[in-house]
């Protein structure tokens, strides 16, 4: 049951805010709730029911509502917010989930631990849709397990008004970075709440991969975030969204799909500024949510005509429409819409993808290292 | 055969279970602790076992490193400092506000006394996030006090501050949070001064002042101490507040030991960290013991 706090390498869930550590310890009780009250009752038997494990706010209703009535099944959501919860579940014993939407990395940890079934091709016939972009991740090269669903990129939010009255760029990391620009931002500067994410972006600024390990460009990155951190007002891993949509940050590093909400939000509210997000042009880390079969879950031949069902363009769209989230699948296009599907942040061209990376997880010593760093980041 | 007496059954009958709880969920939890502190972290969170092989890249067995990596430079020694004064301060600021009020209600009419306490324990009846997020709100840079205060420094020709995100906000919140737990042994003990005291010391002609500083505060040194310790150990602790009020600086001893269990996947730093936090709460309670011990000694 210990392992029901289990750490994470990264805290992205997306769609909405990111779960902070109060929406996590609550989530931990949950859990132990939900499975003390598996002992007591038995689980329901292989009806017609799939049973998925998935983000909050991860699919559309009316989706499911077609699925359901097309396949004659219920279709039963349990949610998680951060993949670290969601291993930790299934890690203390939850069972009889037919699906999982785990990001890459938890994949990779999924896959090792055995607890995937392998996908049978044959009864995805619309696998063709995803865009080859999106396949072959290091965590499944040959996706023998992983249908990609979803993504997010962690990218630069801004107030637009703002940063065009003071003539500052909009595409480059170096606006988190370069105290030339950051004299004119003091105060109205948000970072994430997490070691990854930052490291990320200094290194891809400094021209390193996200993944690079080497201490010494570690050690670059962790000067260049030491140097501009006087210019910031706090580490923030949700509360960017509100504050971008009143006007007090006029600059967050954040998810792609929570800088929509705060663009959209800020539009409503009819505010006199606009809200805009972009991938700045040095690259950033790209979170890739896939579909998965767990090996507890009773009905994998209706688990695969879920996936297939998502693997439809307009089942596919209807998410990206609700949450403004990046969509891998080709077909979803023409069904997306305009505003969202012209948006290079959440729709980044060829060359843009290949800006992106995602991140792999940690081995222990190099997760202290980066702790370590972490600390002195804090401190100083 | 030794027969036991009724009274002896009826004692264990009666403390067997909460000693038992205490054993089961206080002192198993805390020598697991002390075990995890000296063994390797799992690949993917947890501990690496003990005994038997591991997954693939783990050290299983026993070690020292997790308390050489801390000694290892300064670095996680400056943490606990910061907290300390943190929590020093936070103390003493709660000793200063806690204090009068808890003499206003002690020397109130007694009918209006159980009200004054109840509200003062009132705040617990919302949940202290909802608190802290309540004042996250008040301290706002558009909101009325920052505002006020900007307007006023503005006047002066100072820069304006930032309230919220600020080791300034932290203090705030942390008083804020821990001033009942303060305001309640103190007034426990004042409540209980013989009032006739201060009668024969005005009658010895003391001034207010020194019937106070000779009579009230020594005698209130208990409430003081036993306040403190409910401010200072939770204050060393707390790991919210600064993540909620502080700003780009503001890490704390709390802060670092919630991130070996949720973000570094690193279980073992933080179980001996947290093992460093308890043997410094402890050799400070001590130290306070042997310094009150000597002090009464020496008065006698």
């Amino acid at each position: 049951m210990m392992a029901a706090i289990q750490a994470m390498a990264r805290r992205r869930p997306p769609g909405r805010h990111v779960a902070g550590w109060p929406q996590r310890v609550v989530g931990c009780l949950l859990v132990l709730l939900v499975l003390s009250a598996g002992l007591v009752a038995p689980p329901a038997n292989a009806a017609n029911v799939l049973r998925l494990f998935n983000w909050n706010n991860y699919i559309s209703q009316s989706t499911l509502d077609r699925f359901e009535a097309q396949c004659h099944c219920k279709v039963e959501q349990d949610y998680y917010s951060d993949n670290e919860e969601m291993l930790a579940k299934l890690a203390a014993g939850a069972t009889g989930y037919d699906i999982l939407v785990p990001t890459g990395n938890a994949v990779e940890t999924l896959i090792r631990q055995d607890a995937l079934r392998p996908l049978d091709r044959s009864r995805l016939p619309h696998f063709g849709n995803l865009n080859p972009a999106f396949l072959g991740g290091f965590y499944d090269p040959a996706n023998r397990y992983a249908v990609p669903y979803a993504y997010t990129i962690t990218l630069l939010g801004y107030n637009r008004t703002r940063l065009d009255a003071l003539g500052l760029p909009h595409d480059t990391w170096g606006l988190l970075f370069e105290p030339k620009y950051l004299e004119k931002l003091k105060g109205r500067v948000t970072v994430l709440d997490s070691p990854r994410e930052l490291m990320a972006a200094a290194l891809r600024y400094l021209g390193y991969s996200v993944n690079d390990t080497d201490e010494a460009h570690w050690a670059r990155a962790r000067d260049l975030i030491i140097r501009a951190k006087p210019y910031w007002a706090s580490f923030s891993n949700s509360s960017y969204i509100k504050e971008l949509t009143v006007g007090n940050i006029w600059l967050a590093h954040g998810y792609s799909n929570d800088m929509y909400v705060a663009a959209q939000d800020a539009e409503k509210a009819g505010r006199a500024f606009t809200v805009a997000f972009s991938t700045p042009k040095e690259g950033a880390v790209l979170a890739l949510d896939n579909m998965v079969l767990h090996r507890s879950g009773p009905r994998p031949d209706l688990a695969q005509a879920f996936m297939d069902f998502m693997l439809d363009g307009q089942n596919s769209a209807e998410l990206t429409n609700l949450i403004g989230s990046g969509n891998p699948n080709q077909a979803a296009m023409p069904y997306i819409r305009p505003a969202i599907a012209s948006n290079k942040a959440v729709f980044p061209d060829a060359e843009g993808v290949r800006q992106l990376e995602m991140l792999r997880d940690l081995d222990r010593r190099q997760r202290r290292v980066l702790n370590r760093m972490w600390v002195e980041i804090k401190l100083r | 055969m030794s027969k036991l007496a009724p009274a002896t059954i009826t004692r264990w009958v009666v403390s067997g279970p909460p000693t038992l709880f205490m054993l089961l969920f206080f002192l198993a939890p805390s020598l697991i602790m002390v075990l995890a502190s000296f063994r390797y972290p799992g690949a993917f969170g947890g501990l690496a076992p003990v005994f038997g092989g591991g997954r693939p890249g783990e050290d299983t067995g026993l070690t020292l490193e997790n308390y050489q990596f801390f000694f290892s430079d300064l670095l996680y020694t400056e943490i606990f400092l910061k907290s300390l004064l943190i929590a020093l301060i936070s103390t003493l600021a709660c000793i200063l506000m806690a204090y009068p009020l808890a003499l206003l209600i002690a020397r109130s009419p007694k009918r209006h006394r159980d009200l004054m306490v109840l509200l003062v324990i009132l705040p617990f009846a919302s949940n202290f996030l909802i608190r802290v997020y309540a004042l996250m709100i008040l301290l706002g840079p558009q909101q009325a006090l920052a505002s006020t205060i900007n307007g006023v420094l503005a006047a002066f020709g100072c820069a304006p501050v930032s309230l919220l995100f600020s080791t300034f906000a932290v203090v705030v919140g942390m008083v804020y949070v821990h001033l009942p737990f303060m305001v309640l042994p103190l007034y426990t003990n004042l409540e209980k001064h013989d009032p006739t005291l201060l009668d024969a010391a005005q009658d010895l002609g003391a001034s207010a002042w020194s019937r106070f500083w000779r009579v009230t505060f020594p005698l209130s040194l208990p409430g003081i101490f036993s306040g403190s310790a409910l401010v200072f150990i939770p204050v060393l602790g707390m790991f919210a507040i600064p993540d909620l009020l502080g700003g780009t600086r503001d890490i704390l001893i709390g802060n670092l030991i919630k991130d070996q269990f949720l973000g570094t996947r690193d279980w073992p730093f933080g179980s001996m960290l947290s093992i460093m936090l308890t043997v410094v709460v402890l050799a400070l309670a001590g130290l306070a013991a042997r310094l009150g011990q000597r002090k009464r000694d020496g008065g006698n």
